[in-house]
């Protein structure tokens, strides 16, 4: 779908650009016929899909995941028609930021939500939503917090020459050409905004509880249930496509929670081998049927460090469509390590899609780490902290080196050699 | 009714004592505690999950190890801070439950008993399809009013009753009840506190119960002091670990303690305070501020400075002040017309 949603969105710019010509009569060449006359009412279907923009690379429409670092690592966005897997922290705490930007990013682009969950309330969760900042709000943001980082080190830095001209190393990927928002964690989105935008709601212990031992499909009667439910809006809505003249087209976005956890009736997460094993498969395969037909976008989380057999790991990442984990340090002993003090975590980039091509956007650095500031959530290239502590014995410096190793290659040039390196 | 009816305190007492064992129909479940005890390995660990605004934390003082008179000091707690405990025994007997609280805590807990008659057999009439699952039910429905402590004992016995799934979507549907009348008051709360014997469990039900938590408190211990790894999860935040080391007295209350030294601990400190290795040097290492002074304010070969610029933007006093001596060699090919002579082509 994806394929055809996006030529439509090549052909209604070219139009759009023959409607602006001829209103200005800027041009001799006049188009005759209905569609100068119907301008004024075509108006709107020739305006494409506000939030959403097509890949520079392989021409796909993308909506932004609400985190124009994460947009950046992942290609430039979310491909419309696929499905966003995170995987949860343990503890869980960074992993629903991510699904909060991804509603809020919704909410303020005009997107339709739909909230799928089975521990809290849609409602709650919108509620919770992060503010948006306006984008001069966010320069601030970041300008405050560089000060307050170069307030520190009172100490100018003695650069050579030969390296004083290179370029300034960009702490986050983040490109020129983002068309995401920033949000303040800080501060709840203004309930006006979550007034005027669609949204549904799917929470599981509500519509479970009528019709409790339906048992007789192959599916876990949660999954049944919000299949049927994402099926029902799509086609209601229209998000199919299937009358394209009648209304505008808008983006679905579907945000489904702690999916596969057992809170949703699956018990991958209690046993290894268990009989509905193919279950939460079996509906990540129908919900992707579903997106590819549809103008959609899906984010799930999954708790896959309690899913005990690793086999329903692997399946479940290639039947969804982009995967990012997250690797917290709490409670590990990567807490305490050096090498890591100035983040909170890892993001690992596990898997890209390859949409209408053979190879996919690699990003350059593949060590990511994240961190949690008062207000925001960034991604930034994971950095060796420089040393600038005297006291530093040799062998604790000994011990980053080998640290360093276990990261892949982006930082491994400088961490080759056995030998520690002076910054 | 399906359960046992509710007992007074007085009546629950007066009974005679729990029937045997075997008349449990399951005879794999029943862990024996002493010997866990006495391995001394993380032997219980007592769940408990809060909803909303966390009610006063009862503070995790004095226990002994195995877990359940830990649940019976929280328990006490609660019931001292007037709230109805509701009590889903499983594992031991009413009468063995409420020995040791005295009377004013007594009345205040409310036992519900499945130990005694776990399948409903006694009563064959009934016939409840889902024993434990319709008795955890029917607590939510029961806590209706005010603050209350749910007391599940034990969690590992439902876990080999109910499926796994099933046990977590109830016991979240326990705490967070009906969310409408819940969001009005503030103040109603429902405190669910749960018992888990963790060395029955593989890790699957394990980390699904945990998910689940609000604060773990995990029990072990040294040289006869039991101790508590507190794993608190506050709504998005980070999470606190703490031990905390503690002993129960007999009336079960609790009593806290500081850690106990431990002997392999001494020695490392004895070791960490070293020498300053540049005390004894032949040669110095610091700098005066002088000489600090002097070494910031010069300028390194490698740095370019606006001097350095001005002088190269400069030729004019570069030719005038720099010469090159030649003098030429007997060798040397003066000859700039053909460079390649000395090749004979």
């Amino acid at each position: 779908m994806a394929a055809a949603g996006t030529c439509g969105t090549g052909t209604r710019s070219t139009g759009s650009m023959v409607a602006a010509a001829s209103t200005n009569n800027v041009t001799s060449f006049q188009r005759r016929g209905p569609r100068a006359s119907g301008a004024d009412s075509g108006c709107s279907r020739l305006v494409s899909i506000a939030g959403t923009r097509p890949s520079v690379r392989n021409g796909q429409l993308l909506v932004s995941t609400g985190l124009p670092a994460l947009d950046q690592l992942l290609g430039g966005g979310l491909a419309v028609g696929t499905v966003l897997l995170i995987e949860e922290d343990k503890y869980n705490i960074y992993s629903p930021l991510l699904f909060k930007y991804f509603l809020a990013e919704g909410i303020v682009s005009g997107h339709a939500l739909l909230v799928a969950s089975a521990k809290e309330d849609p409602a709650d969760i919108l509620q919770k939503l992060p503010a948006p900042l306006i984008d001069d709000s966010y320069k601030k943001e970041c300008d405050e917090d560089v000060c307050s980082h170069k307030m520190e080190p009172d100490i100018k830095m003695k650069i050579a020459w030969r390296y004083q001209l290179l370029p300034k190393m960009e702490a986050g990927p983040v490109s020129s050409s983002r068309f995401g928002h920033y949000y303040d964690i800080s501060k709840r989105i203004p309930q006006e905004l979550i007034e005027t935008s669609k949204w549904h709601g799917f929470f599981l212990p509500e519509k479970i509880s009528s019709a409790f031992n339906v048992e007789s499909c192959s599916l876990t009667p949660g999954y049944m249930k919000l299949l049927q439910f994402i099926q029902n809006i799509i086609y209601k809505e229209g998000f199919d496509g299937s009358n394209p003249q009648k209304k505008q087209k808008n983006i679905l976005r579907i945000g489904i929670q702690n999916l596969g956890s057992p809170l949703w009736g699956d018990d991958i997460c209690c046993t290894e081998n268990c009989d509905t094993s193919h279950s939460l498969t079996k509906f990540l395969y129908i919900l992707r049927g579903l997106l590819r037909t549809s103008l959609s976008a899906c984010i799930i989380t999954m708790p896959t460090h309690l899913i005990q057999n690793k086999a329903v790991i692997a399946r479940v990442t290639n039947l969804s469509d982009t995967v990012v984990g997250l690797e917290s340090f709490i409670g590990s002993e990567k807490e305490t390590n050096p090498l890591y003090k100035d983040y909170h975590g890892l993001i690992h980039i596990r898997q890209i899609p390859r949409l209408n091509n053979l190879i996919y956007d690699i990003s350059d650095v593949k060590d990511l780490a994240f961190k949690l500031k008062k207000k925001l959530f960034t991604i930034e290239r994971l950095h060796l902290p420089p040393d600038l502590s005297d006291t530093v014995s040799r062998s604790s410096k000994q011990d980053l080196a080998e640290s360093t190793k276990l990261l892949g290659p982006g930082c491994g040039m400088t961490a080759g050699g056995k030998k520690h390196l002076d910054f | 009714r399906h359960l046992s009816p509710r007992l007074t305190p007085s009546e629950g007492l007066a009974r005679p004592p729990p029937p045997p064992t075997d008349n449990c129909p399951n005879g794999s479940f029943r862990p024996s505690h002493g010997k866990i005890v006495e391995r001394g390995v993380v032997p219980t660990c007592v769940y408990q999950h809060s909803r909303g605004t966390i009610p006063r934390e009862p503070s995790w003082d004095s226990v002994e190890w195995e877990g359940r008179s830990l649940l019976k000091a929280l328990v006490k707690k609660s019931a001292l801070c007037g709230e109805q405990v509701h009590v889903l025994g499983c594992e031991v007997s009413e009468e063995e439950f409420r020995e040791g609280f005295d009377s004013s805590i007594n009345n205040r807990l409310v036992y519900h008993d499945l130990f005694r008659d776990p399948l409903s057999w006694s009563k064959p009439g009934k016939a409840l399809p889902g024993g434990p699952l319709e008795a955890l039910r029917a607590l939510d429905k029961r806590t209706g009013s005010g603050p209350a402590t749910i007391a599940l004992d034990s969690l590992s016995w439902l876990l080999h009753h109910l499926p796994c799934p099933i046990l977590c979507q109830t016991l979240h549907a326990l705490s967070r009840q009906d969310s409408c009348p819940g969001d009005t008051l503030p103040g109603e709360q429902v405190r669910v506190l749960g018992l888990l014997h963790e060395e029955l469990h593989g890790p699957g039900p394990l980390g699904a119960l945990s998910s689940l938590a609000q604060t773990e408190v995990t029990l072990s211990g040294t040289m006869g002091q039991a101790s508590a790894h507190i794993l608190y999860r506050r709504p998005r935040q980070r999470p606190t670990l703490q031990t905390q080391w503690f002993s129960i007295l007999p009336d079960f209350s609790l009593e806290l303690q500081v850690e106990p030294l431990l002997e392999s601990q001494p020695p490392s400190d004895l070791h960490t305070p070293s020498v300053d290795p540049t005390t004894h040097l032949t040669f110095n290492l610091h700098l005066s501020k002088k000489e600090r002074e002097a070494k910031d304010s010069l300028t390194l070969p490698f740095q370019f400075s606006s001097e350095k610029q001005q002088a190269l933007l400069r030729p004019g006093l570069g030719q005038a002040t720099s010469h090159i001596f030649y003098e030429p060699d007997a060798y040397d090919d003066l000859d700039q017309e053909d460079p390649d002579d000395d090749l004979d082509v």
